[in-house]
């Protein structure tokens, strides 16, 4: 056996427990997901095949597209909302200032408190009569302040406005990421007679762009799967005109409460497919817009 | 044989012996569960859902049982408390490893027996000399799916219209004569809110400081659906959802015409300020409104939020007095097809469903007695002061519980939407209710096909 085999071997043995948690566990129910998404599935009886009748039903499924539409707005906006946000912040609590570490501690502690004890505290604050956001509105004379949680039109803001809550994840990555950026590429366009916009413009924003690539794509696979932050604060209904039913919870809802699991599942490669081709777009258009330091 | 060696170096058998030995050594002799099980007993897994007071009350039960029969006839049960038990339950039975009692809200059964999950019980209910008889015909009635008995009662509960009569005094209504009709209780409501305006220190404000009842999904909880029931109607006609039809229409008008009577807006207003039904914030307790229908456990919190707060209890009126609607509902036992001890878990059954326990823990509970007649000291003991009125309730001939339908869960989730659109204004009632009953009936034809299918009797 050659010296390469032997270590193939080797390798393929200590990764074993890894590899035997894969199979069993991931590989073999996303296959087993995969035929059952071409099946009628109560749980309690066996599979039926029923061919490509799952996802045909999606295309006439009002309440899936409505689930969908949800998730695209939510994705559209609180995506590039939470990055302009994350990297404004980072390059701020990049700045050498008196109690820098109290700042980036501030901004980072929101990130730590589970998602319901968020949820739970973010209901009140937005509560239309005793919330402290519609306490401030009318105190500086805004007499009828939203319904955040309850009225169709504000319900997806809201949920927006809270998931800001937890840009501190984000705003560390970028921290680290501006740490790599040389700071003779700052001299050099201060030389130049850059300015502060422009250096962050063209030296900044350029060599942060792998870290805002890798961002952008966490962001798209949380958005598609946010559900955790809506079941708690709608108490598990689906929000004002199901103005915050999101795609997992529909799919949460066909899997378990209505024991589809055929359905759920083609739900589920349609959403792990959409994903996957939103990831490809952005590795796409990052050919042209991330710049890769030695490359 | 050089490969192996190779392979098998000190460094990694060092590594092997240092990860390995610890691993081994936690999974041989590391911490187990807390078990006392005698060994000569044969375990019952009972999954129940109930935890803090309901779970202790049970499981005061369980031990007595165990001390007693279960030590004369060699059985223990192990109670086991665990959070969405349907689910478990669903997936334990799907993997051919089922408790041998569940405790499941009623609303399962139907889907659940339509699939074979549950132990048809009528021939172990025989063979334990239970009599089904002692119990009111609603409880059992829930029970039965297609003729057939698949569980068994265990907390009962009816819902009433739950008042405030220090504010009735207030508003020159009679604390002792509710609401008769629907349209009384409208007529009611109206006089019973209050709106800001009327006070001049803030001419601005125009919300609701009282309101007098208000259908609400937040002021309610998981019977959100029953309202055309007191206007004559049902939603079930054993194969067909019957939801387009003038008793809906007449219930959704009925609630639309207060909502409009005080201003819908003012109204989502009051009811976004809500806070949780079971919390001190609930605005019942806490004065804010007159009138919420509920069931007998509200008394548990208004012990412990308002002490002091002066309520009486009265059924839901429906649109002419003379009828009587009534929503029931409650926890049932049920034994899972699979179970390993079904014998063993009808004599655990039997035992908790005599009357002096059951309605032991039907008062530790909140709940009424699912018994025709029950004890006086269950009467006089409960800590709800109208649970006599939740009890008659329960007699009641025009008294329903959930619709039988096994795409219940579907049905349920669109009807609550359905009632949100209408309290928004999102929708015309009328069209509203068409486009329900529509995908309502394509859920039911589809499932029925389906059904059809796998009995190999159709496409």
């Amino acid at each position: 056996m050659t010296r390469g085999a032997n270590s193939l071997l080797s390798g393929l043995l200590w990764t074993s427990p890894w590899w035997l948690g894969f199979l069993l566990l991931l590989a073999g129910p996303m296959a087993l997901s995969l035929y059952i998404s071409f099946c009628d599935y109560p749980l309690l009886q066996p599979p039926v095949y029923v061919g490509a009748a799952n996802y045909q039903q999606l295309l006439s499924d009002a309440v899936f597209h409505k689930a969908v539409w949800n998730t695209v707005i939510y994705a559209s906006l609180a995506i590039p909302i939470g990055t302009v946000l994350a990297v404004l912040l980072a390059v701020l609590l990049n700045q050498p200032a008196r109690g820098q570490a109290l700042f980036r501690a501030c901004v980072f502690v929101p990130t730590v408190v589970p998602l319901v004890a968020a949820g739970v505290v973010w209901m009140w604050l937005l509560n239309p009569e005793y919330g402290l956001l519609n306490t401030l509105l009318r105190t500086i004379g805004v007499d009828q302040p939203p319904l955040w949680l309850e009225s169709p039109r504000w319900a997806m803001v809201s949920l927006i406005f809270v998931s800001l809550w937890f840009v501190g994840s984000p705003v560390m990555i970028y921290l680290a990421g501006l740490q790599e950026i040389p700071e003779e590429l700052y001299e050099a366009a201060r030389l130049d007679g850059a300015s502060a916009v422009q250096r962050f413009r063209h030296v900044t924003l350029p060599g942060l762009s792998p870290v805002i690539l890798f961002n952008v794509v966490m962001g798209i696979i949380t958005a598609w799967q946010v559900f955790a932050l809506p079941f708690v604060m709608w108490r598990t209904r689906p929000g004002p005109d199901r103005a915050t039913y999101f795609y997992t919870m529909y799919l949460f809802d066909n899997a378990f409460s209505y024991l589809k699991m055929g359905y759920a599942s083609a739900m589920a490669w349609v959403q792990l497919l959409i994903i996957l081709a939103l990831t490809a777009l952005v590795f796409i258009i990052s050919r042209r817009t991330v710049y890769y330091r030695g490359v | 044989m050089s490969r192996v060696r190779e392979l098998v170096n000190v460094r990694s058998v060092i590594l092997l012996v240092v990860l390995g030995l610890p691993a081994a050594g936690l999974l041989a002799f590391g911490p187990r569960g807390e078990r006392h099980i005698p060994a000569d007993r044969v375990v019952i897994r009972y999954w129940e859902k109930w935890t803090g007071v309901e779970g202790a009350a049970m499981q005061r039960i369980v031990d007595r049982f165990n001390a007693t029969v279960g030590a004369e006839r060699g059985l223990w049960v192990d109670y086991n408390a665990l959070g969405d038990v349907d689910k478990r339950m669903l997936i334990a039975a799907a993997g051919g490893d089922p408790p041998d009692v569940a405790g499941l809200p009623d609303r399962f059964v139907p889907p659940y027996a339509d699939q074979g999950a549950l132990r048809p019980l009528d021939e172990l209910v025989r063979e334990s000399g239970l009599a089904l008889t002692d119990f009111k015909p609603i409880w059992l009635d829930i029970c039965r799916f297609n003729d057939t008995l698949y569980a068994l009662p265990s907390t009962p509960y009816t819902i009433a219209l739950y008042y405030n009569r220090q504010l009735f005094r207030d508003a020159g209504l009679d604390p002792d004569r509710p609401p008769q009709t629907t349209a009384e209780l409208n007529e009611y409501a109206r006089r019973l809110t209050r709106v800001a305006e009327n006070d001049p220190q803030d001419p601005d404000d125009d919300r609701i400081e009282q309101l007098g009842f208000t259908v609400s999904p937040a002021m309610l909880g998981w019977w959100h659906w029953v309202w055309p029931y007191f206007f004559g109607g049902e939603l079930w006609d054993g194969r067909r959802f019957t939801l387009d039809t003038p008793a809906t229409h007449a219930a959704l008008e009925w609630i639309r015409e207060l909502r409009t009577a005080l201003g819908n807006k003012r109204v989502l207003q009051f009811e976004g300020t809500a806070g949780a039904i079971e919390s001190a914030q609930n605005p019942f307790l806490s004065g804010r409104l007159a009138m919420v229908f509920q069931g007998p456990w509200l008394a548990n919190w208004a012990r412990v939020y308002a002490p002091d707060l002066d309520y009486g209890v009265a059924p839901f009126p429906s649109v002419t007095a003379e009828q009587q609607h009534v929503f029931a509902s409650m926890d049932v036992f049920v034994i899972p097809t699979g179970a390993r001890r079904p014998h063993e878990a009808m004599i655990f059954l039997s035992y908790v469903l005599r009357q002096e326990i059951m309605e032991e823990l039907c008062q530790a509970h909140g709940k009424v007695s699912p018994y025709r007649e029950p004890g006086q000291a269950f009467l006089t003991g409960h800590p709800n002061p109208h649970i006599r009125v939740f009890d008659v309730l329960a007699a009641s001939p025009n008294a329903f519980g959930y619709p039988k339908m096994p795409t219940w869960a579907e049905a349920w989730t669109e009807t609550l939407y359905l009632l949100e659109t209408v309290l928004r204004d999102v929708r015309e009632p009328s069209v509203a209710i068409h486009q329900t009953q529509a995908k309502i009936d394509h859920l039911v034809t589809q499932y029925d096909r389906m059904a059809a299918r796998r009995r190999g009797g159709g496409q």
